[in-house]
C-alpha cells in the first residue's frame, strides 16, 4: 500500500498534527536528580515483559494442585524455550520489585508526593502492594514446599489482624487451610484480578504524571532550571536504559535459572532453613523479633498491628507532611524516609545472614 | 420545575430516584458477589479414624504424620514407648512442625520455634503449647479425637 495514501487515510479521520504538536511541546525538567525519573519507566518496561511472558506461560501452566508442579517441570524441560520464558518471568518480577522499591524511595526522599501529587503517591503505593501480592501469588503457583509454607505464614499473618483478620484469611485461602482451593484462588488473582487492577492503576498513574508534569525537588523548585523536550531527548534515553535492563534480565534468566523445590506436601514439616522471598525478609525478621507473649497479650498480633500501622503511615505520608505541602523544606520527613529505608535494608540483610 | 406546594423540584426527585436505584443496584450486586467469593468454610474435624497397624508399631522416639482435615496430625511415640497424638501445626504461624529425635523436641523451621516432648513452647516465637489429642483403639481402628470429644462409631 502506498504510504502517502495511508497517511492521508489516517489524517482525514484523526487530527495527527495536533498529536505531533503536543509531542513537540512536552517538556521535562532537567537537573542533577533527574536520574530518578527513569526508575518509573524501567518499572513500566519490566511490567510489559511480565505481561508478555506471563501470557505465554499461561498456555501451558495447569492450575491444579495435582498437576501444577509437574506442568512447570514440563515447561522448563520439554517445551521450546520454556526454561527461558519461565526464567525471564522470574527475573523480570525480581527486578520489577527492586525498581519499584527504588522508585518509591526516590519519590519519598525527593518529596515528589507533596501537593498536588498525592494521588500519584497513592496509586503508586497501591501498585507496589499489588506487585508484592503478584509475587506471593505467582510464587504459590509453583506449588513447592517453600511456596506452600510461605503462603501459610503470609495468609496466617493477615489472620492476626483484629476483627477483619479471619475474614481476610479465609477469603485468601478459600477455606480454613492452604489447599488446592488456595492455588486456584491465587491463580485467579495472578492472571486475572491483579493484572486488570494493574492496568487500571498504571493508566491512572501515567495520566496523572502527564497531567501534573514531572515533580521538581523542593531544593531546585524555586531556582531556574532547564527543560528539555520529552521527544526525542528523554524518550531515547529511556529506550537506551530499557535495552540495558533487557540485557540484564536476559543475562540473569540465562545464567541463573530459578530453582524449584520439592513438591508441596501438606503433611510434611516445613523445610529446614526456610526463608521467604527477599522482599518479605524484613517482615519475616520483624516477626522473629517478637516473643510469643508481651504483657499477657498475643505477641504476633501486636507485631502484625505495628507492621500495619507502619505501612499505613507510609501510605498516608502526603497528608502528614504539611511542610513540604507548603513548599518548605521538611527535614523531619527526610529522616522518617531514611529510617524506613534503613529499617528495610538492615532487616533484609539480617534476614539473609541469620 | 417546582410545583408551588411541593417541597422538592422534579429534578431533585428524579436524581434521588435514580441515585437510589444506582446505590441499591451496586450494593446488592456487591453483596451477592462477596457472598459468592467468600468460601463456605469447612471446620476442623472432631476426630479421624486411622488404621491401628500403621501407627502403633512405629519405633519409639519417632512420629508419623496423618491427615487431620486439611492439616497435619502427628502420632508420637516417645522414648519410653508412650504414644500420643497431636496437631502438627505450629501455634505461631501455622507452619508444619517436625520432631527432632536427637533433641527430643518439636521444631518449627519457619521462625525457629521449639516445643518440648509435652508440647510446651520453650523457645522462639510460639505463643501457646501444641494441641494434643485423645486416642483410643477399637480393633483395627485407631480413633484420634479432640480432647473432650466422645466418639461413637456406628456398628457395621
Amino acid at each position: 500500500m502506498n504510504c502517502q495514501r495511508l497517511k492521508n487515510w489516517v489524517e482525514e479521520r484523526y487530527d495527527v498534527e495536533e498529536i505531533k504538536d503536543f509531542a513537540k511541546k512536552k517538556l521535562v525538567p532537567t537537573h542533577k536528580y533527574e536520574i530518578w525519573y527513569y526508575t518509573g519507566g524501567i518499572t513500566l518496561f519490566l511490567f510489559v515483559i511480565q505481561f508478555i511472558t506471563g501470557m505465554i506461560l499461561s498456555f501451558y501452566y495447569v492450575p491444579h494442585f495435582e498437576h501444577a508442579y509437574k506442568s512447570i517441570i514440563e515447561i522448563v524441560t520439554k517445551l521450546n524455550m520454556g526454561w527461558f520464558f519461565r526464567s525471564l518471568h522470574h527475573w523480570g518480577a525480581q527486578l520489577a520489585i527492586v525498581f519499584l522499591f527504588i522508585h518509591v524511595w526516590s519519590t519519598l526522599l525527593l518529596k515528589s508526593y507533596r501537593k498536588p501529587r498525592e494521588f500519584l503517591w497513592f496509586s503508586g503505593f497501591m501498585l507496589l502492594g499489588i506487585s508484592i501480592f503478584f509475587g506471593l501469588s505467582g510464587y504459590l503457583l509453583l506449588w513447592d514446599e517453600r511456596a506452600f509454607a510461605a503462603v501459610k505464614v503470609a495468609t496466617g499473618g493477615a489472620g492476626n489482624l483484629p476483627v477483619i483478620g479471619n475474614f481476610i484469611k479465609a477469603f485468601l485461602r478459600g477455606g480454613i487451610d492452604v489447599t488446592g482451593e488456595t492455588l486456584i484462588r491465587f491463580y485467579a488473582f495472578h492472571v486475572s484480578i491483579l493484572p486488570l487492577a494493574t492496568l487500571f492503576l498504571i493508566g491512572l498513574h501515567i495520566l496523572l504524571v502527564q497531567y501534573h508534569g514531572m515533580s521538581v525537588p523542593l531544593s531546585l523548585e524555586k531556582k531556574a532550571h532547564k527543560e528539555i523536550p520529552f521527544f526525542p531527548n528523554l524518550f531515547y534515553k529511556d529506550l537506551i536504559i530499557w535495552l540495558i535492563i533487557l540485557g540484564i534480565v536476559v543475562t540473569l534468566a540465562t545464567l541463573v535459572p530459578p530453582e524449584i523445590g520439592k513438591k508441596a506436601d501438606p503433611l510434611a514439616p516445613a523445610p529446614e532453613n526456610i526463608k521467604p522471598e527477599w522482599y518479605f525478609l524484613f517482615l519475616f525478621q520483624t516477626l522473629k523479633l517478637f516473643p510469643g507473649e508481651i504483657l499477657g497479650l498475643n505477641g504476633e498480633m501486636i507485631a502484625i498491628i505495628l507492621i500495619s500501622c507502619g505501612i499505613l503511615f507510609f501510605f498516608l505520608i502526603p497528608f502528614f507532611d504539611k511542610k513540604s505541602n507548603r513548599g518548605e523544606k521538611s527535614p523531619l520527613f527526610t529522616w522518617i524516609g531514611i529510617i524506613y529505608f534503613l529499617y528495610f535494608v538492615i532487616m533484609t540483610v539480617f534476614g539473609f545472614v541469620s | 420545575m417546582k410545583i408551588d406546594y411541593s417541597l422538592i423540584t422534579r429534578r431533585t426527585f428524579l436524581n434521588t430516584l435514580f441515585g437510589g436505584w444506582l446505590v441499591a443496584l451496586c450494593s446488592g450486586s456487591a453483596y451477592a458477589l462477596l457472598k459468592f467469593a467468600f468460601p463456605t468454610l469447612g471446620k476442623e474435624p472432631d476426630f479421624v479414624v486411622l488404621n491401628t497397624k500403621d501407627f502403633m508399631n512405629i519405633p519409639p522416639n519417632s512420629v508419623k504424620p496423618f491427615a487431620w482435615g486439611g492439616k497435619v496430625g502427628l502420632f508420637f511415640k516417645n522414648a519410653n514407648g508412650t504414644s500420643t497424638a497431636l496437631k502438627g501445626v505450629c501455634t505461631h504461624m501455622e507452619c508444619n512442625i517436625t520432631y527432632k529425635p536427637e533433641d527430643k523436641k518439636f521444631y518449627c523451621a519457619c521462625h525457629k520455634g521449639w516445643f518440648d516432648e509435652n508440647g510446651k513452647n520453650i523457645e522462639g516465637p510460639p505463643p501457646k503449647p501444641l494441641e494434643f489429642f485423645d486416642f483410643k483403639i477399637e480393633g483395627e481402628k485407631l480413633i484420634v479425637a479432640k480432647k473432650g470429644i466422645k466418639v461413637e462409631l456406628p456398628k457395621a
